[in-house]
């Protein structure tokens, strides 16, 4: 299916979307808004895609400077990108 | 009214009370309606006949008879079926409360055993009032039964004084239901079984090592405590004795200390404390010991009960039976708690390090000396096993250190920074993961803020499916090649696809509704 079918057996990853957390975040910023049922899972879905993109990014980052280990430098200009990217 | 089957040839009392009602169904609704019908039918007729017909004397009477008969045949049957106290309700009611008996268990068949003796000896009786005096005939056989446990006994007495108390309220029993009495009887304690749950106080009462075990419990952990300490700081024990003697001595403690599971530790952790001593404390100290102990021990019981007190010097008791120098050793014990909160008060012990911070709390509780007994590793060894027991009381939570409190916010965020390092497949820096989180939240409030103006753009004050399609759309993810349903599919496990993406279903429905 995705490229993240295949886990290693090291990192357990949770596919399972944090809605408490999300509806919390959103309740925060904007107490006069409200959020649907299922709206909470479409924003799990753009934060996965963001994530997904950043990390691609930074890794890109990475390889440019020929680094093994991804540094701060990496995911701010990621960063840079990608949320200008993703303003909507 | 059906004699016929015999209660001992069946030995499921539901069989029998079957066989009962079914005998018993000779004169059931229908054909009492019927009957009554008919009976309608024929003073009808008589009358008609009456009318018509010349008039007898012997030929009224006759018929008047009948027809009384009848009537009161009628009456009889209709009051019954009226009634609603019959025994054959009570015996349906009985059937429908009842658990279905498993034949497999041996004990109700045991105890079906003397109760269809008690059934034949009660049918000759054949006396409502003799109610009473058959239950005392049902508990010896009830005792006879093998394999009863003495609570269990307890709880068929009680069982059969609520049934009596019932029986007493004026349960009408008809002389011709009598067999089914016991068996009526037996099927009460079985339901009264479900109902009537012993109460673990009289339990208690009964054994009262198990109420009063924490105290005694605690007033030689603590005093094992101090005799260690005391022990620590005024000889050196070499720790090969005392790994040795206590593991020694363990076994022959708990045999002759009493089969309670909370004394056992007491005893055995008593002992081996007191063997991990190679040199016995001064006797002049134990002296000026001795009283302290006394109101270490009055101030630490205190907290407990009476009984605890008395539990305490029965357990010392035999301990002191089978070694002279315990009893000192005890008392050292004891005192050393005393020593220990002078002790802790003034400086700091090397050993007790983690349980400093409960020191303060010693002289005022006692569930503080729980603590006591896992700092001190000198020869204690047999004490670990206690420390699961001990962990049991409701003991004060030993604090491992401050514990690190972390913004739930950020532990929220964990989530999606887990995710970051996947994708990224390589090491990445303390500093970036950091710096990952502030990424996430600045893009939180972009999507908050952009969501807003969605919902205002569309003059709506909750946040719509629609809202976040257009956001992912402008973000360039959604596109007229890949829809948001190809987004989802790819990236959310099935249940989330379930609720995001409408699903035809059969009988012409739709889920989730549009």
């Amino acid at each position: 299916m995705a490229r993240s079918a295949t886990v290693s057996q090291r990192t357990k990853i949770k596919r399972t979307a944090p809605r408490g957390f999300l509806r919390r975040v959103f309740k925060r910023y904007k107490p006069h808004l409200r959020l649907e049922a299922r709206g909470d899972l479409l924003v799990h879905l753009s934060c996965l895609l963001f994530i997904r993109r950043l990390a691609e990014e930074s890794r890109t980052n990475a390889y440019e400077n020929k680094c093994s280990i991804i540094n701060k430098d990496h995911v701010v200009d990621a960063a840079k990108v990608i949320l200008k990217k993703s303003r909507g | 009214m059906a004699d016929s089957p015999s209660p001992d040839s069946e030995p499921t009392t539901r069989t029998l009370l079957r066989r009962v009602l079914d005998t018993a169904d000779v004169r059931s609704p229908r054909r009492r309606r019927s009957a009554r019908n008919a009976i309608q039918r024929s003073v009808f007729e008589t009358t008609s006949s009456r009318s018509l017909g010349s008039q007898t004397k012997t030929s009224v009477r006759r018929r008047s008879h009948g027809a009384r008969s009848i009537g009161r045949l009628a009456h009889v049957q209709a009051s019954a079926y009226l009634e609603k106290d019959t025994p054959r309700t009570l015996l349906k009611n009985i059937l429908l409360t009842a658990p279905e008996s498993s034949i497999m268990m041996p004990n109700p068949v045991v105890k079906l055993v003397p109760l269809s003796q008690v059934v034949q000896s009660y049918r000759r009786e054949s006396s409502q009032g003799s109610l009473e005096l058959q239950l005392p005939e049902l508990d010896p056989p009830t005792t006879l039964g093998p394999g009863l446990p003495t609570s269990s006994r307890k709880k068929q007495r009680l069982r059969l004084s609520v049934f009596q108390q019932e029986v007493n309220q004026g349960l009408p029993l008809s002389q011709g239901e009598v067999p089914n009495f016991p068996y009526a009887s037996f099927l009460f304690t079985r339901s009264l079984n479900l109902t009537f749950t012993t109460p673990l106080q009289p339990q208690s009462v009964r054994r009262p090592g198990l109420a009063r075990r924490p105290p005694t419990r605690r007033a030689v952990d603590v005093g094992a405590l101090l005799q260690d300490l005391q022990d620590n700081s005024v000889a050196s024990a070499p720790p090969g004795d005392s790994l040795r003697i206590p593991v020694a001595t363990q076994p022959t403690n708990i045999v002759l200390e009493d089969t309670q599971p909370f004394s056992q530790p007491l005893v055995s952790s008593f002992p081996s404390v007191h063997h991990s001593l190679p040199h016995p404390p001064h006797t002049g100290v134990e002296d000026a010991e001795r009283t302290l102990d006394r109101r270490t021990w009055n101030s630490g019981l205190e907290l407990q009960d009476h009984m605890s007190r008395t539990d305490y010097a029965t357990t010392s008791s035999p301990i002191s039976e089978l070694q002279p120098p315990l009893p000192e050793v005890t008392e050292a014990a004891g005192s050393e708690e005393a020593v220990r909160v002078k002790e802790l008060e003034g400086s700091s012990e090397d050993e007790d390090t983690s349980g400093e911070p409960a020191s303060p709390e010693l002289a005022t509780s006692t569930p503080e000396l729980l603590q006591l007994p896992p700092p001190p590793g000198v020869g204690v060894l047999p004490s670990e096993p206690l420390e699961p027991v001990p962990a049991r009381l409701p003991s004060r939570p030993r604090a491992a250190g401050p514990r690190p409190y972390r913004d739930p916010y950020r532990t929220g965020l964990s989530h999606y920074v887990k995710l970051f390092s996947f994708h990224a497949k390589m090491p990445m820096e303390k500093k970036a993961v950091e710096m990952v989180e502030r990424c996430l939240d600045k893009y939180f409030q972009n999507l908050c803020n952009d969501l807003e103006v969605f919902a205002a753009h569309a003059g709506r004050k909750t946040v719509k499916p629609e809202d976040l399609e257009l956001l992912l759309r402008r973000q360039g993810l959604v596109t007229d090649e890949v829809s948001m349903h190809v987004l989802v599919e790819q990236h959310l496990p099935m249940e989330y696809r379930q609720l995001l993406i409408p699903c035809a279903f059969s009988g012409n429905s739709v889920f989730p509704a549009h």
